[in-house]
């Protein structure tokens, strides 16, 4: 993978929420996950059996009762892959379709949940790759990365966040998809496991990587920043 | 916990909240240490902020039309597979009924001439029932009378001409009794068996012809 140097006011120092250095440098397993409050997936799961059971009944209150739980943060890890809400929206949307079609195939060997971001996750791969086909029919330059994201909110650092979103668009996929499950969206390695189909120590590993990668794509140059000096 | 600068990697990796401590610590007193952690953390921090939650009120009014939508059509698919796609109109329809009528009459003919309705049979036609076997015994006891009569007519040409054709019909006369004789016999086992009374009876009629044409050859 090439690395992708970015100048960036790097050493300057970020401010941190308290208790926010926990749940990032730590181990998340033993931290409450502050992106989803209310989601907590272990938490739920006595509820998942039951929700599963009532998606595969075609009880639209169940499905709803899905979205409550989990849209929000679908969404969220749909707009980090297709790089705007409207895309990210659509996916969702295209992910609860696939759910119903495909309920009466699962077999509980993960959890619901979990089940259901692996859709999420393959859907939103799903239009990447059919927006990389529309530009090549349409003769633009063919991006393997996100569109070009849309403004978000307020942010405490928008040069170093948006610097990381073009980084992440340069890692693999296998590393990418770990990294914004576990440091954005507050998954555990376990839940990651299960959703990408792999080996926690995978996880674990994959993320390592990326953060290794990502340091490097972020940090400034030195030679290029004591040119500058 | 001492925590060294060749532990930092690991910890990133894999640190427990307290090596992540002792790291801080230590990254007091190393420049390099410092860094690197300041590094970690700034990525994290962004890192957090691209979570991003937005209210979209319409969202699930979508998702649950299209749910609906999703689930009328895999019923309406269901009775498509059926009948759907024939897509035909009414002539056709009336056209695609008479060769189904065709076919059931087709069908219909084929098993009755299959299958024809014949009369139960009351009892197997090779075993005689006890008044038929009456019938038989009285027929053949006539018969064989009849029969001993017409011997005795024959008898003398037969033992006293020395012809090679009167001398044929004497062995044919004689396997004709021992035959006959055998008959008898299984008869008496099974008296309602009608092919060994049939056998008999063919026995009978050719001791029969047999005398007669020896009597004929006398005149």
């Amino acid at each position: 993978m090439g690395t992708m140097r970015l100048a960036l006011p790097w050493g300057a120092k970020i401010p941190l929420q308290p208790g926010e250095q926990e749940v990032r440098l730590g181990r998340p397993e033993f931290t409450q996950c502050s992106a989803s409050p209310a989601t907590d997936l272990s938490a739920m799961a006595m509820d998942d059996a039951a929700l599963a059971a009532g998606c595969q009944s075609g009880n639209v209150q169940a499905f709803e009762r899905l979205y409550r739980l989990h849209a929000s943060r679908m969404k969220s890890v749909a707009r980090n892959l297709l790089g705007n809400a409207v895309e990210a929206e659509d996916a969702v949307q295209d992910t609860f379709l696939k759910i119903q079609r495909s309920i009466a195939s699962f077999r509980g060997q993960s959890s619901f949940a979990t089940w259901t971001f692996r859709i999420l996750i393959n859907t939103c791969y799903d239009a990447r790759r059919s927006r990389m086909r529309k530009r090549e029919v349409a003769h633009e330059e063919p991006d393997d990365a996100p569109t070009r994201p849309e403004p978000r909110a307020a942010s405490a650092h928008p040069t170093l966040r948006i610097a990381l979103e073009r980084a992440l668009s340069q890692l693999t996929r296998h590393q990418r998809d770990v990294f914004l499950l576990y440091e954005v969206e507050g998954f555990r390695h376990s839940e990651i496991a299960s959703i990408l189909e792999i080996s926690e120590a995978a996880s674990k590993n994959t993320l390592f990587q990326a953060k290794k990668n990502l340091r490097q794509m972020l940090q400034a140059p030195r030679s290029s920043a004591a040119e500058a000096r | 916990m001492n925590i060294s600068c060749n532990d930092r990697e690991r910890i990133f990796l894999d640190g427990t909240p307290e090596e992540w401590a002792a790291l801080e610590s230590h990254s007091m007193n190393c420049a390099g240490c410092a860094e690197e952690l300041r590094t970690w953390k700034n990525l994290f921090s962004a890192a957090s902020e691209l979570h991003q939650e937005w209210d979209s009120p319409s969202l699930w009014p979508r998702i649950e039309a299209a749910l609906e939508q999703q689930t009328s059509a895999a019923k309406d698919s269901r009775w498509q597979r059926l009948f759907g796609s024939w897509n035909l109109g009414l002539p056709q329809w009336q056209t695609a009924a008479a060769a189904l009528l065709l076919i059931a009459l087709t069908t219909s003919a084929a098993w009755f001439l299959r299958n024809p309705k014949t009369p139960p049979v009351e009892q197997n036609q090779t075993l005689l029932n006890d008044r038929a076997v009456n019938d038989v015994e009285r027929a053949e006891a006539a018969y064989e009378q009849a029969i001993d009569k017409l011997d005795a007519q024959a008898r003398p040409q037969l033992q006293n001409s020395s012809e090679p054709l009167i001398a044929n019909y004497r062995e044919k006369l004689l396997v004709l009794d021992s035959a006959i004789a055998d008959l008898k016999s299984q008869a008496s086992m099974n008296p309602a068996n009608g092919h060994v009374r049939r056998e008999l009876l063919a026995m009978y009629r050719e001791k029969q012809d047999t005398l007669e044409q020896v009597l004929e050859a006398k005149q």
